[in-house]
């Protein structure tokens, strides 16, 4: 219950402050109240407290450990782009709207409840289609808040419709109500439809291939930044969602939908790979190589009947840290430079901000799989996971992939090293050199402290 | 008091990491003293160890922490304190102890001398580890660890490209032995599950699970391991090469400890070599040619170091000799009499370098008798030990070898008479033509002449009194038993190797002992007719005049020999592989298969057209197609 107040008054207080003209304190006032989530979640470790009364929320273990994950990422995305929102004007009401979809984000990570799923996902998703649009003299980011808007829209009416199949199959929305019914009855055709359209709805919002197709045009047209929350939190928590969905009350259901996700894990890290192969510009390869992770998250979700869901928040938050880096990075490198978003834009950096270089290296090799970066125990816990549940087929998929993930990869990290004549240095704020610095020394020392996982 | 044993090894890694880290300001002589102060202490705490042996074998492994734990090997770090672990550990820490004493004077105007001082330690750590490992796994941690510090030393001038050569020539002639011993290391766990010497040995003889020629062939692997560190035939040409190192890396490793490695591992694995007849028959007979290959050839050199050199590869070979007649704690015997002789040899071969300015020619010396008067005493004390000339240690280790052959093989008895009688005779040569008659050199030379300083001579003194009386600790055993002297060492480690009982009268030992002593003088005779006697430099010394003379002196062509069937054809392989199957195969392999992602992505991007409808029929098709699996 405290994160979720606490998040919501820090939405209300920003846009107060807003108002009464306070806009200096604002950043130290979100800092201090995101700490103060992470703290809460501590404090209410173990207590599986039960919001409202119905079992609608219940702050277990996995909900808080979730609850921070996000929380962190979120500050650690606010700290390392404040230059988005204070150099432009009246862009302050945007952390009012991150911090709502925050709140959306502890939903999804705690409901035991199909309705506060859906309420959960409209809470998040809606400030994010405004996020999207946010840049409101760019057509490119127009045309991302519409296509976003509107592919959305139909993933939650069809998610909804798979409730209302579900709920008509089961007479429930709660979860273990659910599972009972399903292990004791199995489950029928209505059934078993509603649960296909759910996993549409989030196959859509977690950007798995075929649904995938408004990812890379919406990452694109998306300001930078915005991008970076969207591959980071949003997926996040949508994936937080989704695994809990299977983690706690469709379980039964893995026996034969398991093969489903399966092809479609397949499919989504073929195509995220093959297309990012041929792309020219950095941002539009960052968004096939979220849907290309999406891929390797699935496999998980796959499995959530017999993984440790701790994998999975291992995971989440690596991948977030690196592809927060990363379109950090490329936003600072493309404002610097007339929005140019290609390769040829990040060439020289190694000289004229080696902070930036260095930490998109990491993070690019990092999310190639690398050691000793987190990104490489990241997919070895997923692959050794599945493999042991027999899925050869699919880690060998895995493992081809990655290698041509490293190549485009690499093709990034290969322009920084270019040298070029004439370009001046890229200059960055203090406290986003402080922020790359902490992320690249997280990603490294998360590798060691996966024993810990 | 076994528990000490762990510390050992620590004092000279914590002696190399301490003058690598944080040496740079100290004076040359506290970096000395730190480097042979780790050694001393490893010293004390060997006797210390070692006493705990003394009264009746006592095999202790002393665990220090898992290495290598999964359900089927299962592999810690510990050691094993018995009578043959201690006994190396008393000589490498006595020796090298003398040998860094000696290196603080013979390196001091050295600009590389701390790190030389650092890498004698971390050798001798690994040393340590070699001898000390539980199993081969650990011995084999010690025994790349050897390798890895004698090719930093051989190429330790690092600004000749010779030495360079010299150190890469050692290293990779050691990976072939190398190789060897993996094999037989991977043979010995195959057929027995571990590696522990305890197992396979000790508590439990795992090792009698090999039988025929999984036994023979373990046994041979591990004797190419043996082979390579050595120096023994086919693999003996790194050696004399090895003595690019410093004169001190030339005493230690390549004389005294390191090539006695494979002499170690082969005592250490007696129950196996025992066992197979075959094994031993290659051990022998690859060590008897060894012994004569290096001894003809030693006849020839006129280079001081490389003399010693192929003597130390001749007397490798009679240890192994002595191993393949089963004479398990002889070879241990004339290991040890050999590191106080040879070490001592080197020193002082060492100190008539530095006196000499660099100079290594024998030819170019002469009559520095009077010059090095302590070098002069303790070079000839050495000479007579390596001679077998009584009482001095020599003498009483190669005889055991000789008697254990002239019971067991005939063959092998005439052919170490033989090796023993060239010892005598190039070993005197290289005497009289060093230190007696008149001075060959330059003025200058002769001007700058000198005796060496205290720290250099002290321990020359130390192994020359060694030398002498080393030889006690194995009394011969008839002669012994009648006049009540014990054999000591065969007692000592009754228990640890496979023994030969020598069943022998007194009388016939006498006379083998007699006749020994009889070859050695007249050998040491004709060499001082020949190089003393006419007080001038025999002719062909100087000048090649037959064909024989031309083969020894070029080593029997072997290094030759090599390059033509060996590394011509690898050069051959190495360049189709890099002018025909890098190129047209590998790369254009690669080029094709990287065709196939962009021609997929060139296809799928067609449908990412950016148009909403696609993106909502794609959807709607998605979970028609999903939805269709319900039918």
């Amino acid at each position: 219950m405290k994160e979720l107040v606490i998040t919501s008054l820090l939405g209300i207080g920003v846009l107060a402050f807003d108002i009464l003209k306070l806009r200096k304190f604002i950043l130290p006032l979100i800092v201090v109240g995101l700490l103060a989530v992470v703290g809460a979640s501590i404090v209410d470790w173990g207590m599986n407290e039960n919001l409202f009364g119905k079992n609608m929320i219940i702050m277990d273990n996995y909900a808080l450990g979730f609850t921070s994950i996000l929380c962190l990422l979120t500050l650690a995305w606010i700290l390392t782009s404040t230059d988005y929102f204070t150099n432009e004007i009246s862009r302050t009401d945007l952390y009012a709207l991150v911090l709502f979809a925050l709140c959306g984000g502890y939903v999804m990570c705690s409901y035991t409840n199909l309705v506060m799923l859906f309420i959960g996902i409209e809470i998040l998703s809606i400030p994010m289609y405004v996020l999207a649009a946010s840049n409101k003299r760019d057509m490119l980011s127009n045309e991302a808040g519409f296509k976003y808007f509107f592919l959305g829209a139909l993933a939650s009416s069809i998610l909804l419709f798979g409730i209302a199949l579900v709920y008509g199959a089961t007479g429930s929305f709660q979860l273990d109500a659910i599972k009972n019914v399903l292990a004791t009855a199995g489950s029928g055709t209505i059934m078993t439809a509603g649960i296909l359209m759910i996993f549409t709805g989030f196959a859509f919002k977690v950007g798995i291939a075929p649904f995938h197709m408004w990812t890379p045009d919406v990452y694109q047209g998306a300001p930078t930044v915005i991008t970076g929350l969207m591959s980071t939190m949003v997926k996040g928590a949508a994936f937080a969602a989704f695994f809990r969905l299977y983690y706690l009350g469709f379980t039964p259901t893995l026996e034969f939908t398991a093969s489903i996700f399966a092809v479609l894990a397949g499919l989504s890290l073929i195509v995220a790979n093959v297309m990012a192969t041929i792309q020219v510009n950095a941002k539009r390869l960052l968004a096939y190589s979220s849907i290309s992770h999406a891929g390797f998250m699935l496999a998980a979700v796959m499995t959530a009947d017999s993984m440790n869901p701790r994998m999975l928040m291992y995971y989440v938050l690596v991948y977030g840290i690196a592809s927060l880096t990363s379109f950090n990075v490329l936003y600072h490198v493309s404002k610097f430079q007339n929005g140019a978003e290609g390769f040829d834009a990040f060439k020289g950096l190694v000289k004229r901000n080696p902070v930036m270089a260095g930490a998109m290296t990491l993070s690019l090799l990092s999310m190639a799989g690398i050691p000793p970066l987190a990104g490489f125990m990241a997919k070895y816990f997923v692959i050794s996971h599945i493999l042991e549940r027999g899925y050869t087929w699919l880690v060998i998929i895995m493992v081809l992939t990655s290698a041509v993930a490293v190549y485009y990869y690499l093709r990034i990290i290969v322009s920084m090293l270019t040298p070029i004549e004439n370009a001046g240095r890229i200059v960055s704020t203090d406290s986003n050199r402080i922020g790359l610095l902490v992320l690249s020394i997280a990603m490294v020392a998360m590798f060691f402290l996966a024993a810990f996982v | 008091m076994e528990k000490l044993v762990s510390l050992i090894p620590v004092f000279p890694l914590v002696g190399f990491l301490y003058i690598i880290f944080l040496g740079k300001g100290l004076s040359k002589n506290t970096i000395g003293a730190i480097g042979s102060g780790a050694i001393f202490l490893a010293f004390i705490t060997s006797i210390l160890v070692f006493t705990t042996q003394l009264h009746g074998a006592n095999p202790t492994i002393v665990k220090v922490i898992d290495w290598i734990t999964t359900p089927k090997f299962d592999i810690d770090i510990s050691f094993i304190v018995d009578p043959l672990s201690t006994i190396y550990l008393l000589f490498i820490t006595g020796v090298g102890f003398l040998i860094h004493v000696y290196s603080i004077g013979y390196m001091h105007e050295d600009e590389g001398f701390n790190r030389f001082i650092a890498y004698l330690n971390l050798f001798v750590f690994f040393m340590l580890i070699l001898v000390l490992g539980d199993s081969y796994a650990m011995m084999f941690v010690g025994w790349e660890g050897v390798g890895v510090c004698s090719f930093m030393l051989i190429g330790f001038w690092y600004k000749d490209m010779a030495n360079n050569d010299a150190a890469k020539k050692a290293f990779i002639i050691n990976r072939i032995g190398d190789l060897g011993l993996i094999l037989g290391m991977c043979m010995i766990f195959f057929h027995t599950g571990t590696l522990r010497y305890d197992d396979l040995f000790i508590s439990e003889s795992a090792a009698s699970g090999l039988h025929g020629w999984d036994l023979h062939l373990a046994a041979i692997f591990l004797f190419i391991g043996a082979m390579g560190k050595s120096a023994q035939i086919p693999l003996h040409t790194w050696l004399p090469d090895a003595m690019a190192g410093p004169t001190p890396v030339s005493a230690l490793i390549h004389a005294a400890t390191m090539v006695t490695a494979g002499i170690y591992m082969v005592a250490r694995s007696s129950a196996i070599f025992s066992a197979s007849d075959v094994a031993s028959d290659v051990v022998m007979w690859a060590g008897i040619l060894t012994a004569i290959l290096g001894a003809t050839i030693a006849l020839t050199q006129n280079d001081i170091k490389k003399v010693l050199a192929y003597s130390t590869v001749s007397q490798l070979g009679l240890m192994f000799t002595a191993l393949g007649m089963g004479a398990y704690s002889i070879a241990v015997f004339h290991v040890i009499t050999h590191a106080f002789f040879k070490a001592l040899l080197f020193l002082g071969s060492g100190s008539v370098i530095h006196a000499m300015g660099g100079e290594q020619d024998i030819r170019r010396m002469g009559g520095l008798k009077s010059h090095l008067p302590i070098t002069h005493i303790t070079f000839l004390i050495g000479t007579i030990a390596i001679s077998g000339i009584p009482p001095l240690a020599g003498f009483f280790s190669k005889d055991q070898i000789i008697a254990v052959a002239f019971e067991e093989n005939m063959i092998m008895f005439v052919l170490a008479s033989v090796v023993s009688a060239l010892t005598a005779f190039y070993m005197f040569r290289l005497y009289f033509l060093t230190f007696r008659g008149s001075f060959r050199g330059t003025h200058e030379q002769e001007h700058h002449l000198h005796e060496s300083p205290k720290v250099m001579t002290i321990p020359l003194i130390v192994l020359a009194v060694l030398s002498i009386f080393g030889g006690f600790m194995g009394f011969p055993h008839a002669v012994g038993h009648a006049m009540h002297v014990p054999h000591w060492l065969d007692h000592f480690l009754e228990n640890t190797v496979e023994m030969e009982v020598l069943d022998m009268s007194v009388g016939t030992e006498s006379i083998l002992m007699i006749l020994a002593t009889v070859i050695a003088l007249i050998s040491m005779y004709i060499a001082y007719t020949k190089y003393m006697k006419n007080g001038e430099l025999a002719l062909e010394d100087d000048e090649i005049t037959s064909s024989t003379h031309q083969t020894l002196a070029s080593k029997y062509y072997i290094d030759e020999l090599y390059e033509k069937i060996i590394r011509r054809p690898v050069d051959a392989i190495a360049q189709f592989a890099r002018n025909v199957v890098e190129p047209k195969i590998i790369d254009e392999l690669v080029k094709q298969v990287s065709l196939i992602p962009s021609g997929l992505g060139s296809v799928a991007k067609a449908a990412q057209n950016g148009k909403l409808v696609m993106y909502v029929l794609a959807m709607i098709a998605g979970l028609i197609i999903l939805l269709s699996t319900l039918i």
